[in-house]
């Protein structure tokens, strides 16, 4: 088979080449164990055609017959080692690459940004990581495997087919072509197919999901019959793809078995043929040569051909699963390829003792794709040490404020200073190690509660982690627990109500000891008199260090140093409650409107 | 899917009779089919018996003396092993799409029922069960199952048959060779079932390591935020650099046993070949027989090694059966009564006689709760947290089954009034609101075509919610993400009101959420339900004092019992449980100089 073949057979691109030249030795191992493999089996037919002929000689003379056993049994030993050597060596370095290229995907992950995961479904980003990486590992270990018994098994079959009666050979190689083609032919339509098989899957699988973690909804509404009858579509049409896709596959197999039936048919028809015409003295003779053959050359004949059958047959799987692992490479190398938005300037800042001043200076900023700002030309300083609220409606910007400060986005219009340097300069790790944020929504890892809270840092303290909950008012509830600060979160954080949750993230935060603290609306759901005995303990311990706190309410924040009045991404204010009670329209609206409620109630 | 995580509570151990009882409606649709292509496949395995013959034939023919049918002979060999071999694969293709279309109609089936059986359950039931879990049960045991049927045991009753058929073959040319291959089929046969054994708990571990490190990347990249803006990739880096090295060491494991086992068995069916031609020789068998047992080995061994594989592919199917079928085997605890009738319309009356409820027996969550509720009118519900307040809702839906007592609503017991048309009348507004992936639209609708523009509009407008859809760029066709992350938490509230007020219920319900929601929505939100209390009885798990303020009534609870009932105005004058309560609040709001919506009695 001819060289370029190869190369059409393998899977190249920037985040594979580093395997190779990683595991080529195994490669190489593998590819030579297979080889010789290949070739030894290709012994065994030729010692099936001496049988047959020399019958007579080796009954009389036994030591020629053990001879021929001999060689069987080396042949099969040197088969047993190499076999044994081949999955070894390929196997190892497939599931080398699977491992390698998942962790070069679990970096990349690390490193994209919260934009990235905003517009990319986590369960899209598992696909890759799971159905993807096994298509490519499937390719390089069983792929590798069917490429070299498709090319050298077929050539060391060949070689001694033509080396047995060169016409032979043309005659079984013709079918055998065809195999080739037809393989090529099916597989463009397979692997969309197969393609639109995995589509149906996935919607099942997604709807049956949705649908059971909204139950309650659809019960209440008592949508059930809706929803069947929807999902009884999705299930119809999944069934209708596997059909449609196992008919092509089975009509491939058939078509396979087909043209091998008719290969074998033509050998005996032609084999027989030219002994019947050799053996009654007029041998038939092509282009000036004599065709000789024996009974016994055309069973060995047969023997090569069984040995080509497998080869032919991986010849045409090998070429569906190339296109389906190079549309998992496709998809994995688009993933690792994504641009990053946040990246870490070389040499960037860092701030050892960072103060905790935080100064925005003409502070625009919008979403990515987005067209409306999320904040417009914000100029503000926090002086070190100050309490600082953050009012405004929904979608004001306060989260967009809070979030562009440890860079989760990039500062791209106006600028933001931390100590007095543009956080775009600065180190991103030391940006982060020095503010600590407790975000909206509660997201806690399936560990202990005190693993959670010290998740910033590598060893725990308990100490520090139960003073991290008293501060978030949630020691006494932790200490309820059967298991204490043992006490694993379920995933996401299951196990524990909402507000607990969002007060292990607020102790998580504090554990961190950051010069900067911001809490985002950390206290909605929990009562009064916990959210009290939070803001009083931030007044406490966090005295002298820069803190931030989001709220819905004025009343969170009244007491604090400074408020930051947001609206429609607009600075309006930015003062402490008195002043702004003075001379803030939108800050005294908001005091208005909570007011008017109490007025109601009064009323009655 | 990792086996030990996708446990349910439900799942028990089947015997092999129950799982056939299961199955049996399944198959007995198909068993025609199913019928039809097994002696299709007994034709082919035949078949495949057949071929060698032909060439065995072959050799005796050009082997002995030529006489003048000879080439005939040849050319009859030829085309009758062509004919044969194409009718054959012609078999094999229409019994193959037989079985395939049987066992899809199976999987459609087994999943409509699955899911229809699940989509039955109730609430209590869905509480202790995990979605991830259900949805492997509808999508991969169904195909698991149908696979076990259609698949494996069709495959592996032909593989018996070819390995029979083979042996009888081989013995009818000769006993003595083929007791001698015996041996080595007996060792390869033994081989393979042991390695299938050890095989599978590797496979076990393998699988296990795997879904480890599914659920670890699952969770990670949810909280990949969390990660960086602590700064622990590298410690994060670092776990999964260990379950992913987990991984490569279980599969190097499977890389070794099969690199045992494979070419053991190879070397086992070319000690045989050899065995074939010395024991052939030593015997005197002709080279036809020779050429026959050498092309029957292949026959014999292959379906040796598929027979082992398939048992141990039968046990991990028997597992999936049982998963799938202790499912459908759970009950759901609240059905509707032969006798239950359906309502149109209800007034409004609701009442409680002397109900007692408890999750788990004897742990009383509500102690002998009597009230009424007059139609048309606003009962609000105080307490602390785990006082029973939001039991009393789901009750009143029959999420649950009271153990004494009644809940009558216009008099009439709702065990006797159908689930369905219950749950028509009563609109829930849930605490969490749930939004689908979909539209503002379907999410409003929930898919029910026959609403108008008109009525989608007049609701929102009602609720106060059209301001803020028109506002989005693609209106009431904005798309709505998964679990509507894509929304702030009081505009989920008010699409959640727009969307029970659509559906036009007699009775609300209403678990007020206690999520930061800024005044402006919240106003809106107050003033919404200052008109969606209008509409019919509602019922309100407080948690707004101004809610509990424009009241009819206000019932204190306290530990699954009633305290006091009343007007704001009375419970005040009253001086007990609820001025307690109110005082500490009102208290607390005077030391503020600042009026703070929320109440949450301690």
């Amino acid at each position: 088979m001819p060289k370029c073949k190869l190369y059409a057979f393998m899977l190249f691109g920037k985040y594979i080449n580093k395997y190779y030249k990683k595991y080529w030795p195994f490669f190489l191992l593998g590819i030579i164990a297979l080889i010789v493999v290949d070739v030894a089996q290709t012994f065994i037919p030729r010692f099936l055609g001496r049988i047959i002929d020399e019958d007579n000689q080796l009954i009389a003379d036994l030591s020629k017959l053990g001879e021929i056993i001999g060689g069987i049994m080396i042949a099969a030993l040197v088969m047993f080692v190499g076999r044994a050597i081949w999955r070894l060596s390929i196997f190892h370095a497939s599931t080398g690459i699977a491992a390698g290229v998942r962790k070069d995907m679990f970096a990349k992950a690390e490193q994209l940004s919260a934009s990235y995961y905003h517009e990319t479904k986590v369960g899209n980003i598992m696909n890759w990581f799971t159905s993807d990486i096994d298509e490519i590992s499937e390719f390089f270990g069983w792929g590798t495997v069917m490429m070299i018994d498709a090319i050298f098994l077929s050539t060391s079959v060949v070689i001694s087919m033509i080396r047995l009666n060169i016409w032979m050979t043309i005659i079984a190689m013709i079918p055998i072509l065809l195999i080739i083609v037809w393989g090529a032919f099916v597989d463009k339509i397979m692997s969309s197919k197969w393609e639109a098989r995995q589509k149906e899957f996935d919607r099942l699988y997604d709807f049956a999901q949705e649908n059971f973690t909204g139950i309650r909804v659809i019960k209440s509404f008592v949508k059930q019959n809706k929803e069947i009858h929807a999902f009884a579509k999705i299930a119809r049409k999944n069934q209708e793809v596997n059909v449609s896709f196992a008919r092509l596959q089975v009509f491939f197999d058939v078509m396979i078995e087909v043209i091998l039936v008719i290969e074998l048919a033509c050998v005996f028809g032609f084999g027989g043929w030219f002994i019947y015409a050799a053996v009654s003295g007029n041998p038939i003779v092509i282009f000036g040569q004599t065709i000789r053959l024996t009974v016994g050359n055309l069973i060995e004949f047969i023997g090569y051909i069984d040995l080509i059958i497998w080869p032919m047959i991986a010849l045409g799987q090998i070429i569906s699963m190339r296109s389906r692992a190079k549309g998992s490479l496709r998809r994995i190398s688009e993933f690792l390829d994504t641009p990053l938005d946040v990246v870490n300037p070389l040499n960037g800042i860092k701030l050892p003792n960072c103060l905790g001043e935080i100064k925005l200076q003409n502070f625009t900023f919008s979403y990515p794709g987005s067209q409306k700002n999320s904040l417009n030309n914000i100029t503000l300083t926090i002086h070190p040490g100050e309490h600082v609220g953050i009012v405004g409606k929904v979608g004001s910007g306060k989260t967009t404020l809070v979030n562009t400060l440890f860079r989760e986005y990039n500062v791209e219009r106006g600028q933001v200073f931390l100590d007095g340097v543009d956080i775009m300069d600065m180190d991103i790790p030391n940006l982060r190690s020095n503010i600590a944020y407790a975000p909206q929504d509660n997201f806690l890892f399936s560990d202990t509660v005190e693993h959670n809270v010290s998740f910033s840092m590598e060893e725990m303290d308990r100490e520090k982690v139960k003073n991290a909950a008293i501060f978030a008012d949630v020691d006494s509830n932790i200490a309820s627990f059967p298991k204490g600060y043992q006490t694993v979160s379920g995933e996401r954080g299951v196990t524990l109500s909402g507000g607990q949750k969002q007060r292990v993230s607020i102790a998580r935060a504090f554990y961190k000891n950051s010069s900067v603290l911001v809490l985002d609306d950390c206290v909605s759901a929990v009562d009064v008199k916990t959210e009290e005995t939070i803001l009083g303990n931030i007044k406490k311990y966090r005295e002298g260090k820069t803190t931030l706190l989001i709220a819905s309410r004025v009343s969170s924040v009244r007491d604090l140093d400074k408020i930051i009045v947001l609206d429609k991404g607009n600075l309006v204010g930015f003062g402490s409650h008195q002043e702004l009670m003075e001379n803030n329209p939108v800050y005294q609206r908001m005091v208005y409107l909570q007011q008017l409620e109490q007025e109601v109630k009064g009323g009655e | 899917m990792d086996e030990e995580k996708s446990a349910l509570l439900g799942d028990k151990k089947l015997g092999i009779r129950a799982i056939l009882r299961h199955s049996w409606p399944y198959i007995r649709q198909e068993k025609w089919w199913v019928l039809l292509s097994f002696l299709l496949i007994l034709v082919t395995v035949g078949v495949n018996i057949a071929l060698p013959m032909f060439t065995s034939r072959f050799v005796g023919v050009l082997k002995a003396e030529y006489n003048n049918d000879t080439l005939s002979i040849i050319v009859g060999i030829a085309l009758g092993y062509a004919g044969l071999g194409i009718a054959n694969q012609g078999i094999r293709y229409l019994q193959a799409m037989l079985l395939q279309r049987s066992g899809q109609r199976i999987v459609y089936q087994l999943r409509m029922e699955v899911f229809t059986h699940i989509e039955s359950m109730s609430q209590n039931q869905f509480n202790q069960m995990a979605v991830g879990s259900l949805v492997t049960r509808v999508a991969n045991y169904t195909a698991a199952v149908s696979d076990l049927f259609t698949r494996v045991l069709v495959s592996l009753l032909s593989n018996i048959f070819m390995v029979v058929g083979v042996l009888v073959i081989m013995m009818s040319i000769s006993i003595r060779l083929a007791l001698y291959l015996l041996i080595f089929a007996a060792v390869a046969g033994i081989t393979s079932f042991v390695f299938g054994k050890i095989v599978s708990k590797i496979f076990r571990k393998e699988r296990q390591y795997i879904s480890d490190l599914n659920a670890f990347l699952s969770e990670n990249l949810s909280g990949m935020k969390i990660t960086q803006i602590f700064n622990q990739e590298k410690r994060k880096m670092h776990e999964f650099d260990e379950k992913n090295g987990a991984i490569r060491r279980a599969q190097y494991n499977v890389i070794i046993a099969f690199a045992i086992y494979r070419p053991f068995l190879n070397l086992l069916y070319y000690g045989s070949i050899a065995t074939t031609f010395f024991v052939g020789l030593s015997i005197a068998l002709g080279s036809a027989e020779i050429v026959a047992f050498y092309l029957y080995l292949s026959r014999f061994f292959n379906p040796i090694q598929n027979i082992a594989d398939q048992l141990n592919q039968i046990s991990r199917a028997v597992t999936a059966a049982e998963r799938l079928y202790s499912l459908l085997d759970v009950a759901p605890e609240v059905v509707d009564k032969p006798d239950a009738k359906p309502i149109e319309h209800f007034e409004g009356r609701i009442e409680f006689k002397h109900v007692w409820f408890a999750y788990e027996a004897e742990n009383w969550i509500l102690k002998d709760v009597s009230f009424v509720v007059e139609p048309r009118t606003t009962c609000a519900f105080v307490g602390a947290t785990g006082a029973g307040k939001t039991t009393i809702l789901s009750l009143i839906v029959r999420n649950f089954e009271i153990q004494k007592g009644q809940i009558l609503i216009d008099g009439i017991d709702i065990n006797d009034i159908q689930i369905d048309s219950l749950r028509k009348g009563i609109g829930q507004m849930l605490q969490d609101v749930f939004l689908f992936s979909g539209s503002i639209n379907t999410n409003l609708t929930l898919h029910d075509e026959s609403f108008t523009p008109e009525e989608i509009k007049a609701a929102t407008d009602y609720v106060n919610a059209t301001p803020f859809i028109e506002s989005l760029p693609n209106k009431f066709e904005e798309e709505v993400l998964e679990r509507g992350e894509n929304f702030s938490a009081g505009q989920r509230q008010l699409l959640s009101f727009a969307r029970t007020i659509l559906h036009k219920p007699q009775i609300l319900i209403l678990d007020e959420a206690t999520a930061n929601i800024d005044t402006e929505t919240e106003l809106l939100i107050q003033d919404s339900l200052q008109r969606i209390r209008t509409i019919g009885t509602m019922l309100v798990v407080a948690h707004r004092l101004s809610t509990i303020q424009h009241a009819d009534k206000i019932i204190v609870l306290q530990n699954g019992e009633v305290l006091e009932e009343g007007t704001h105005q009375q419970l005040l004058a009253k001086h007990g449980h609820y001025y307690k309560l109110y005082e500490l609040q009102y208290a607390h709001q005077e030391k503020q100089a600042e009026p703070v919506i929320e109440v949450q009695p301690a």
